[in-house]
C-alpha cells in the first residue's frame, strides 16, 4: 500500500502532505475501523499494477464469518438442484467448500486459504467424477478471481489431506492430477511424513508456507491412522477433518485418538484457537440428536463450527470409552468405539435435555 | 351388506348414465370376454436381469422414480428408485377382471415428489388397452403389507380417485378391509374377478402385517416380514408364528417365488447398510420357497436377540436400530 502513488481527492491536505506510510483508501488504524480492517484489501483500489502484498498480521483473529446456511440436500435426493459445491467465503483469503449432499451422503467440507506466495486446499470431497462434482473447476475458479484481484499471475496451489485413506476426503484428489503449478502432498502414511519433515511422527509439528501465513501440520492420528490437523494463525482456525467434527466420530484406535486429542489442547493453549472447523456435520441442532449415515436430506443441521473448550468434554469422554465396545451420545458429538457405525444405545444419556426435533414431513 | 360381502360380490360397475358417450357405450358394448385365470396355472412370469437400483450420485440420477416390470401380461412389479428413497420398496400391481389389486406404495407423499398415482393410472391404462377395457369398469384397492411409513405413504394420494378404495392406517381398520375377524389366523380369500388372492396375517415385524399368496402368479408375498435383507424381528414370537403358518401354507399350496418388499443385500451375500442410496450388485427380490425353509430352520435354533445370516436373508432378531452389520473399516492397531 505504501509503494501506491498518491493522488486521492478524498484525503485531507494534511493527509496528502504527510511522509510515508501513506493510505490511500483511509487509514485502517484510525480508531472508528475495527481492527480487521487491516486485513481487507483486495476490493481497492480497482486498478493494481503490482502484486498486492497481503498484511497477514492481525491482533487476533482475522475478521470472518461463516454467515449463509449450509445446503442440506432434500426429500428426493434425485430431485435436488443445489449447487454441487456450495462456496462460501469466510474472508478475503479463506473459503470454505461443501459438497452438495444429494452428490454424496458424506457432504464433506473443503477449506481453500490463500498467502502472499500461493494456495492451500485441504482435503478434497468424495466424489471423483468432475461432472458430479466439479471441485477442480470451482477452485480454479476461485483461485482466478483472487488473482485478478490481487494482480497475480501465479498462485502455486498445495493440496493437502487431513487423512490420506479417507475415501469421504481424498476421492476429489484426481481431479487435480495434472494441474500445472500444483503440489500435491503424497496419501502413503511414511511420504506424507517425509513432506512434512515429522521424523518423530506422531510428536512434533510440521509447517506448509503460503507466503506470510504459515499453516501448521499437526498429526492427529485416532480416527485415521495418517490423520493430520491444520493450524491456521492468520484466522486462528483449526482444521480437523475426521477427528473432530460436529458427528459421528468413529475412533479407529482410542490410544491415539486420546493421545492427539491431549497434543490439540497442549496446542490450543499455546496458539490462540477461534474455532474448530471439521471435515462434516452430523449432529442436528438439538443435543446428543444426529442424523444417520446415508442421509441425503438434514434440514436441521448444526453448525459447523465447535469452540476450542470443546476439545475437553471429547477427552473427557473418550477417555471413559477408551478400552469399551461402546458408543458415547454428547450434545455436539457422538463417540463410536469398536463398535459399529451405526451401533445404538437403548439407554440416553440423563444429563442431556430431550428435545425432538421437527420431522422433516 | 357388509364390507365381506361387498368385497366378494361380482362388481358391479356404474350404472350407466344416459349422457354417456357413443364410443363409451360402444366399448362397453364389445367388452371382451373374462380373462381366464384359473387354468394352466402357475402362470408363467419373468422378473428383470437387474432392477434399478440407484446411482454413486443421486442428483445425477436420470432413471425414472419408479421402475415399473410386467411380470407377466396381468401382473405388474413396481420398484422405487433408491434415489428418490433408501427404502426402495417394491409392490406388486395385480390385474383382476373386475379390480385391480396395489400391494404398497412406495417412500413418497406428495404427487408433485414424484408421482405413483400416475403410474399406477398409466399402468392400468395399459393393461386395458392391451386387454379392451375401460379403465373407470375396474376399481382400484389400494392395500399394504403392514403399517410402515415406507409402505402407506402414497395411501393421500389416492383420495380423490374415483372408483378406489384404500386400507386405513390403524390394525383394525387393515384388518376389517379384508374382513377378517380372528387375525393372524384366518385366511380370507379376495375376488379381483376370476383371480383369486389369499390374505393372512403375519406379524413379526410389526403387529399389523399380512402375507398374500397370488393363486394365478403363485407368489407368496411377505412383506418386511421375510425380505431379501435384514428382516428385523420385533417380536420374536409372533414372526415365528407366521414362518409356521407361511411353512404349512407352502406345505399345501404350490409357490413360484417368495418375494419381500426390499433388497439390501449384495450377490454375494454382502449387507448393504441401511439408508444406502446405491446398490450396484443387488440381489433378486424373489426367494424360492427353499430358502425360506432353510430360515425357518434356522429360526429354531435361534434362543437369543441377535443378527442371524441363514445364507438368503438376515434375521435381526430384536436388534432393530441397536446394531447393523458392518463395521469401521478404518479400524487399526
Amino acid at each position: 500500500m505504501a509503494e501506491m502513488t498518491m493522488n486521492n481527492a478524498c484525503l485531507t491536505e494534511k493527509a496528502r502532505a504527510a511522509p510515508a506510510p501513506s493510505y490511500p483508501n483511509g487509514n485502517p488504524n484510525l480508531p472508528y475501523n475495527p481492527p480487521g480492517v487491516r486485513n481487507t484489501d483486495s476490493a481497492i483500489p480497482l486498478h493494481r499494477n503490482t502484486p498486492v502484498q497481503h498484511d497477514y498480521r492481525s491482533d487476533g483473529p482475522a475478521a470472518g464469518t461463516l454467515g449463509f446456511r449450509w445446503t442440506y440436500g432434500s426429500n428426493v435426493a434425485a430431485k435436488n438442484r443445489d449447487p454441487r459445491v456450495q462456496v462460501v467465503q469466510y474472508n478475503e483469503d479463506t473459503f470454505v467448500l461443501r459438497q452438495n449432499v444429494c452428490v454424496h451422503w458424506e457432504a464433506p467440507f473443503t477449506y481453500l486459504l490463500f498467502g502472499n506466495k500461493g494456495a492451500l486446499l485441504i482435503d478434497t470431497g468424495a466424489t471423483t467424477d468432475p461432472r458430479h462434482y466439479p471441485l477442480r473447476e470451482t477452485v480454479d475458479a476461485i483461485i482466478t478471481r483472487w488473482a485478478k484481484a490481487r494482480n497475480r499471475r501465479n498462485v502455486p496451489l498445495t493440496i493437502a489431506l487431513t487423512s490420506g485413506e479417507d475415501i469421504a476426503q481424498n476421492q476429489g484428489l484426481q481431479q487435480f492430477a495434472d494441474r500445472p503449478d500444483t503440489t500435491i502432498v503424497p496419501k502413503p502414511l511414511e511420504l506424507m511424513k517425509a513432506f512434512y519433515r515429522l521424523g518423530s511422527w506422531p510428536s512434533g509439528t510440521g509447517k506448509i508456507d503460503l507466503g506470510d501465513r504459515i499453516v501448521e501440520v499437526i498429526p492427529t492420528p485416532g480416527t485415521h491412522k495418517d490423520g493430520v490437523s491444520f493450524y491456521d494463525p492468520y484466522c486462528d482456525l483449526l482444521f480437523t477433518g475426521d477427528f473432530l467434527y460436529p458427528g459421528k466420530i468413529n475412533i479407529s484406535n482410542d490410544k491415539d485418538f486420546i493421545v492427539s486429542l491431549q497434543r490439540i489442547k497442549a496446542f490450543i493453549v499455546g496458539n490462540p484457537v477461534k474455532w474448530i472447523l471439521g471435515g462434516h456435520i452430523e449432529m442436528m441442532f438439538v443435543p446428543g440428536r444426529f442424523y444417520p449415515r446415508f442421509a441425503t436430506y438434514k434440514p436441521y443441521e448444526r453448525v459447523l463450527e465447535i469452540t476450542p473448550t470443546l476439545v475437553d468434554e471429547v477427552l473427557k469422554y473418550a477417555q471413559l470409552v477408551q478400552g469399551k465396545a461402546m458408543m458415547q451420545i454428547r450434545g455436539d458429538f457422538v463417540l463410536y468405539n469398536g463398535v459399529s457405525p451405526d451401533q445404538r444405545n437403548a439407554d440416553w444419556p440423563g444429563d442431556l435435555p430431550v428435545i425432538d426435533p421437527p420431522r422433516p414431513f | 351388506m357388509d364390507r365381506r360381502t361387498f368385497l366378494s360380490a361380482a362388481a358391479v360397475t356404474a350404472t350407466v348414465s344416459g349422457s354417456i358417450e357413443g364410443a363409451s357405450a360402444a366399448m362397453a358394448a364389445v367388452r371382451p370376454d373374462p380373462i381366464d385365470f384359473k387354468s394352466n396355472l402357475p402362470a408363467t412370469g419373468t422378473f428383470p436381469q437387474k432392477w434399478i437400483c440407484g446411482s454413486a450420485s443421486c442428483m445425477d440420477n436420470t432413471d425414472p422414480p419408479v421402475h415399473v416390470h410386467w411380470y407377466n401380461p396381468h401382473t405388474a412389479i413396481l420398484r422405487q428408485n433408491k434415489a428418490y428413497s433408501y427404502e426402495a420398496p417394491f409392490a406388486p400391481l395385480y390385474f383382476g377382471n373386475d379390480r385391480v389389486l396395489l400391494l404398497d406404495e412406495g417412500f413418497v407423499q406428495l404427487r408433485n415428489d414424484w408421482d405413483l398415482r400416475s403410474v399406477v393410472d398409466s399402468c392400468i391404462e395399459d393393461w386395458c388397452r392391451r386387454n379392451g377395457r375401460d379403465p373407470a369398469s375396474l376399481e382400484l384397492l389400494v392395500a399394504f403389507s403392514h403399517l410402515h411409513i415406507d409402505h402407506y405413504a402414497a395411501t393421500n394420494q389416492f383420495a380423490d380417485r374415483p372408483n378406489t378404495r384404500y386400507m386405513g392406517l390403524t390394525h383394525e381398520e387393515m384388518v376389517g378391509f379384508w374382513g377378517m375377524t380372528n387375525f393372524p389366523e384366518e385366511r380370507v380369500t379376495l375376488d379381483l374377478g376370476g383371480r383369486e388372492i389369499l390374505i393372512w396375517g403375519s406379524p413379526g415385524h410389526v403387529i399389523s402385517e399380512f402375507a398374500y399368496y397370488d393363486s394365478y402368479t403363485q407368489i407368496l408375498y411377505t412383506g418386511d416380514m421375510f425380505y431379501r435383507g435384514r428382516c428385523y424381528i420385533s417380536f420374536w414370537e409372533p414372526w415365528f408364528a407366521s414362518m409356521q403358518r407361511l411353512i404349512a401354507f407352502c406345505d399345501t399350496h404350490p409357490v413360484t417365488h417368495v418375494m419381500g418388499c426390499h433388497v439390501e443385500i449384495s450377490k454375494d451375500g454382502k449387507d448393504y447398510p441401511y439408508g444406502l442410496t446405491y446398490q450396484p450388485d443387488e440381489a433378486p427380490v424373489e426367494m424360492t420357497v427353499q430358502q425360506l425353509r432353510e430360515a425357518f430352520a434356522m429360526a429354531k435354533t435361534i434362543t437369543k436377540p441377535g443378527i442371524y445370516f441363514t445364507g438368503t436373508v438376515f434375521l435381526c432378531n430384536q436388534t432393530r436400530h441397536l446394531t447393523t452389520i458392518d463395521r469401521n473399516p478404518y479400524k487399526y492397531t
